[in-house]
């Protein structure tokens, strides 16, 4: 009995490590195929397999049992427990006496362990019973790990979910996580298998493993480690096409989408000081201006809109028309980073000139730019007494500006709002639209959900219907009733961000929440001005959260400071730096390589050179390690004669050889007066291992590095 | 008992020279010796090459052979035939005989042995009349069948070369060689041989049953073989003699060779199934029997074949196993490998 643990004990921990390494693999495969608790059966399945084949595998009635019967056997019980696992799902009264989700779960538990199970003694047994079996397992395992890795190749590891959350935050690529613990299997793995018993084995091991480096080493060379690319918005889906697709879209049909809110879509860095008087930063990208005849558009028209700046450049682009004047507008410098790629940019109100900069990041940054603005320091009083219309407005211009759909209740409305200005205010355009607005601030309800969408006038439906609508509605409906009374105006679109969201720093993030229409009236003198309405009543919640460390960890980013790279340190210091740590392993396995290529060319080649004394030794060596190279060693304790005669079917002559090498080495024939031939018998020898020995195991024993570690 | 085979020392010269073709010095003729005895030996009794082989070094190499085996399985023969090859030459004493054979009993003396002093009325003296041990050849049937008292005038006659009677000793002859028998299973009424005593034996060879190709040959050529004995090949005495000399003095044994029989004996003696191990006295009658070895292998110098073919037969009977452990070769194979494994490697160094 004590006999009996002796034998056991040894062979618990390396059976436990391998159960361990075989079970991670079958739960990093399952895992997309199945749910939790089939993971896990499979799991058990594998070791409790991996446990039952290594201590049965030599004893009856498993020991007579023949390697294809086991194969069959496994196969079997693994088609027969699929099929009892579909017939418990499947019939009728399981499901009354448990709940279904029990049910289902108790069938995917039953068909992934069955799964487990069979796969595991097929390989176990594969491995202990036939040479190749080893090699199957490794490649098992490697294909377990890669399989994780490549399915995940564009786009993040999501399973499991909490090494690739762990890794994320911690701004670890979760590939090279998993690229370690896959390294880590197979070259354990493969170690078991070495110190497994059958030495003869080991070449077919040392070849795999040398292949296996290698490809990595050449793979890793060429595209580096595969790396998931971000998604677009750091994991927070957010409205990717937003940017791009909304201008040709009804701009009416955004209260339907309800995806999430608050995901980022720009930062912006301010570079000069500036604080709105109004209580929004307001970020114009782009107006509808000129009516289509439904509604209102973005202008086809040259001589519309000039002030916009279209597209992106590569350098610097200004804006074609500046404000009248500069009194009471102040220079602002933004730099602003898109998280989410725009077809045009925006910039701080209001943008006169946009300029490429660097990307510090693009795996974050779609594109980066500075923004120079002039933002408005006046107040309303500056407005109060202002003419309408810029100067060099041709008439088809400005009566571009002052075009609205042919319904009169909008100047009926807006007439009867102004009705009420006081007498000294009655012909000030700014006070008339301020009545407008107020109008609108008093009466509008702010809501996501709304009736106007498929309305032929969503404004009007809007104006004369229930005043229940959001942003887009309350600009149009003004901007409509601005035009009827002769005040040019157009809806500005882009983003308004609460001025307390940047909580004193200088970056400020814009959140897809933040998109906003608002209606603008151009003041002789001023340039483009934003009346904004702003209901006081509201259906929806539109505070978000201010995010102030993902706005503060962009802003660093986007200033390119060393702040960001300390971020990211102060989240690395407990992990080692990965990076070296692979480079340091190819390295390695490098140097290892080319030293084993070198010993061995070395070993081959000195014979010619040196002198008679050792040619015994040397030449006797050299064709020793042609032998081993094509898997013919010698054994343990077997003496060199024995060898020669076993080697004799593939080498005839070197029984020859070894007597000539024996009488130089233990007798007294002095080795510089053997007048024996040693390069003639080395090259005999050669031409008896090519014409007996198959040419692909010659071409492994060439390309095999480590072949010569067992000449002895 | 006298055969009247002509010596052909031409013929030696021929056998000889195909072993060691490119050594023209004294092994040469040593090896042709060894050829003549083997190929002498080997018409006489079939199948049992390695036997023969054996016997043949334990003779030049100065030491006595132990058979355990069954009846009638050509041991005499074997002894015969082996005496017989070395009967040519001129006799140096005329009491000397090629071979004789002694069938021992538990009522045998130790005078019917060695001989006795009988009382010669003629010449009014005591003459020495010479017992069975006055032989080259010398077989011992079943020595653990007679009492301790002969098994010891016995084996004081193998160690010493010489008997004693009444205080006057008479020197045996140098080629005196001993094959003794014994039957390993028929042990009733037995008195066997205490270890120290069977380190007075070379070799212990276990013989089995020939194989059936051998059997048949031995059936079919028994009565030629009675025949042919008178017309075989044979040596001279002084050539067995010689031959020991030159293997001696001509066949080399490498350090390595003695660092691994030195290791061997020292794992041995540390392995736990080992009671008692070998002695060092065995180790140095073990060097000759391994250049004899080498020379009938046409080497001049001794390898690891030698040791693999020897040291079983030279330890096995000198070591005591501890109770329960019965598998000598498995215990002689696994203490052997370590050292013979250092010595392979060490020819590369």
């Amino acid at each position: 009995m004590t006999d009996r643990t002796e034998q056991l004990m040894p062979q618990l921990l390396p059976t436990s490590l391998r159960a361990l390494i075989v079970a991670s693999s079958f739960w990093f495969l399952s895992l997309t195929l199945t749910v939790a608790s089939g993971s896990w059966a499979a799991v058990l399945g594998c070791v409790v397999a991996c446990y039952g084949v290594d201590s049965w595998i030599h004893r009856s009635p498993f020991e007579r049992l023949r390697i294809s019967s086991i194969l069959g056997g496994a196969l079997v019980f693994a088609l027969l427990a699929i099929a009892l696992a579909d017939l418990f799902v499947n019939t009728g009264l399981f499901t009354l006496l448990m709940s279904p989700i029990a049910v289902f779960n108790s069938g995917e538990s039953i068909k992934w362990f069955a799964i487990g199970a069979s796969i595991t003694v097929a390989l176990r047994s594969l491995a202990h019973r036939t040479s190749y079996g080893a090699v199957v397992e490794i490649l098992f395992v490697a294909a377990a790990f890669v399989i994780t890795l490549a399915a995940h190749r564009n786009g993040m590891i999501h399973r499991p979910f909490f090494i690739g959350d762990y890794a994320l935050t911690r701004g670890i690529d979760p590939a090279s996580i998993l690229m370690v613990f896959g390294c880590g299997a197979v070259l354990s793995l493969a170690g078991l298998l070495m110190a497994e018993n059958n030495h003869r084995r080991l070449p077919y091991h040392f070849v795999v493993l040398g292949m296996l480096c290698f490809s990595l080493l050449f793979y890793v060379r060429l595209f580096g480690l595969p790396t998931p690319q971000l998604t677009d918005d750091l994991g927070l889906t957010g409205q990717a096409q937003e940017g791009q697709n909304r201008q040709r879209e009804n701009p009416f049909n955004d209260g339907e989408n309800n995806t999430d809110n608050e995901a980022p879509v720009a930062v912006v860095v301010f570079r000069d000081d500036y604080e709105p008087l109004n209580g929004s930063y307001y970020f114009r990208e782009s107006a509808y201006s000129q009516f289509n005849g439904a509604m209102l558009d973005i202008t086809r028209h040259d001589g519309m809109d000039q002030d916009l700046i279209e597209h992106f450049t590569n350098s610097r682009s200004d804006s074609a028309q500046l404000p009248p004047s500069e009194e009471q507008l102040t220079p602002v410098r933004t730099t602003i980073g898109m998280l989410v790629p725009h077809r045009t940019p925006f910039g701080l109100e209001s943008p006169i000139a946009y300029e490429n900069v660097p990307n510090p990041n693009n795996l974050r940054f779609k594109r980066t730019y500075d923004a120079y603005s002039l933002a408005p320091e006046y107040d309303f009083e500056h407005l109060l007494g202002r003419e309408l219309g810029r100067e060099d407005w041709s008439e088809e211009v400005l009566q571009e500006y002052l075009t609205l759909p042919d319904d009169a209740r909008y100047e009926e409305l807006a007439r009867q709002l102004i009705a009420g200005l006081r007498p000294e205010y009655v012909d000030d355009p700014f006070a008339k639209a301020w009545a407008i607005k107020t109008y609108l601030d008093e009466n509008g309800i702010y809501s996501l959900k709304n009736e106007h969408a498929y309305e032929a006038d969503p404004a009007a439906s809007f104006l004369f219907g229930d005043l229940t609508g959001y942003c887009m509605h309350f600009a149009f409906a003004a901007v409509h009733m601005f035009r009827s009374l002769g005040i040019p105006s157009r809806v500005g679109i882009g983003y308004a961000v609460p001025a307390e969201n940047r909580g004193g720093g200088s970056a400020l993030l814009i959140q897809a929440v933040h998109g906003h229409a608002w209606p603008e009236i151009y003041f002789r003198d001023v340039g483009w001005v934003i009346v904004d309405p702003a209901p006081q009543q509201t259906l929806v919640d539109m505070t978000t959260d201010p995010q102030n460390n993902l706005q503060q960890l962009l802003g660093d980013m986007l200033r390119n400071d060393a702040s960001f790279d300390d971020f990211l340190q102060s989240q690395q210091t407990s992990f080692i730096n990965l990076d070296a740590v692979l480079n340091t392993l190819y390295a390695l396995v490098l140097a290892i390589l080319v030293a084993a290529y070198l010993v061995k060319g070395y070993r081959l080649w000195i014979p010619l050179r040196s002198n008679r004394d050792a040619q015994y030794r040397l030449s006797y060596r050299a064709v020793l390690d042609r032998l081993a190279a094509i898997g013919i060693h010698r054994n343990f304790g077997e003496s060199r004669e024995q060898f020669a005669a076993r080697a004799s079917g593939t080498a005839p002559s070197l029984r020859e050889l070894t007597n000539s090498h024996l009488a130089c080495a233990l007798g007294t024939t002095s080795a510089s007066q053997s007048d024996y031939d040693w390069q003639a018998a080395r090259r005999t020898i050669a031409r008896e291992i090519q014409s007996s020995t198959p040419g692909w195991k010659r071409l492994a024993g060439i390309i095999n590095p480590f072949s010569w570690l067992f000449s002895k | 008992m006298t055969s009247d085979a002509m010596p052909e020392p031409d013929n030696l010269a021929v056998v000889g020279a195909t072993a060691l073709a490119n050594e023209p010095s004294a092994l040469t003729e040593a090896a042709g010796v060894l050829k003549t005895l083997m190929d002498t030996v080997r018409q006489q009794v079939l199948g049992r090459d390695d036997v023969i082989e054996l016997a043949i070094i334990a003779l030049i190499a100065d030491g006595h052979i132990l058979l355990e085996d069954y009846p009638g399985s050509g041991k005499t023969t074997l002894a015969k035939a082996l005496g017989e090859a070395i009967s040519g030459g001129e006799q140096v004493d005329a009491s000397i005989v090629p071979f004789r054979r002694i069938q021992f009993t538990p009522d045998l003396l130790p005078s019917d042995v060695t001989g006795v002093p009988v009382f010669d009325a003629s010449s009014n003296a005591f003459h020495f009349r010479h017992g069975p041990l006055f032989a080259h050849v010398v077989l011992a049937d079943e020595i653990n069948r007679t009492s301790p008292k002969v098994q010891s005038a016995m084996l004081e006659a193998m160690g010493e070369k010489q008997v004693t009677v009444d205080n006057v000793t008479y020197p045996l002859d140098q080629l005196f060689f001993v094959i003794a028998t014994q039957n390993p299973l028929d042990l009733v009424g037995t008195y066997p041989l205490p270890t120290p005593q069977l380190d007075r034996f070379l070799f212990k060879i276990k013989m089995d049953h020939i194989d059936r190709q051998a059997e048949l040959d031995v059936l079919d050529s028994y009565k030629e073989r009675r025949d042919m004995s008178g017309r075989l090949a044979t040596v001279t005495r002084d050539q067995v003699l010689n031959a020991r000399k030159e293997i001696e003095a001509g066949v080399s044994i490498s350090p390595a060779i003695k660092t691994a029989l030195v290791d061997i004996s020292r794992k041995l003696r540390e392995d736990d199934r080992v009671l008692q191990g070998n002695s060092t006295r065995s180790m140095v009658l073990m060097l000759p029997a391994l250049q004899v070895a080498a020379a009938l292998r046409g080497r001049d110098f001794v390898s690891a074949d030698d040791i693999e073919l020897l040291a079983p037969r030279v330890l096995g009977h000198r070591v005591e196993l501890a109770p329960g452990v019965a598998d000598m070769d498995k215990v002689l194979r696994d203490t052997m490998r370590e050292p013979m494994e250092a010595l392979a490697r060490s020819t590369l160094s």
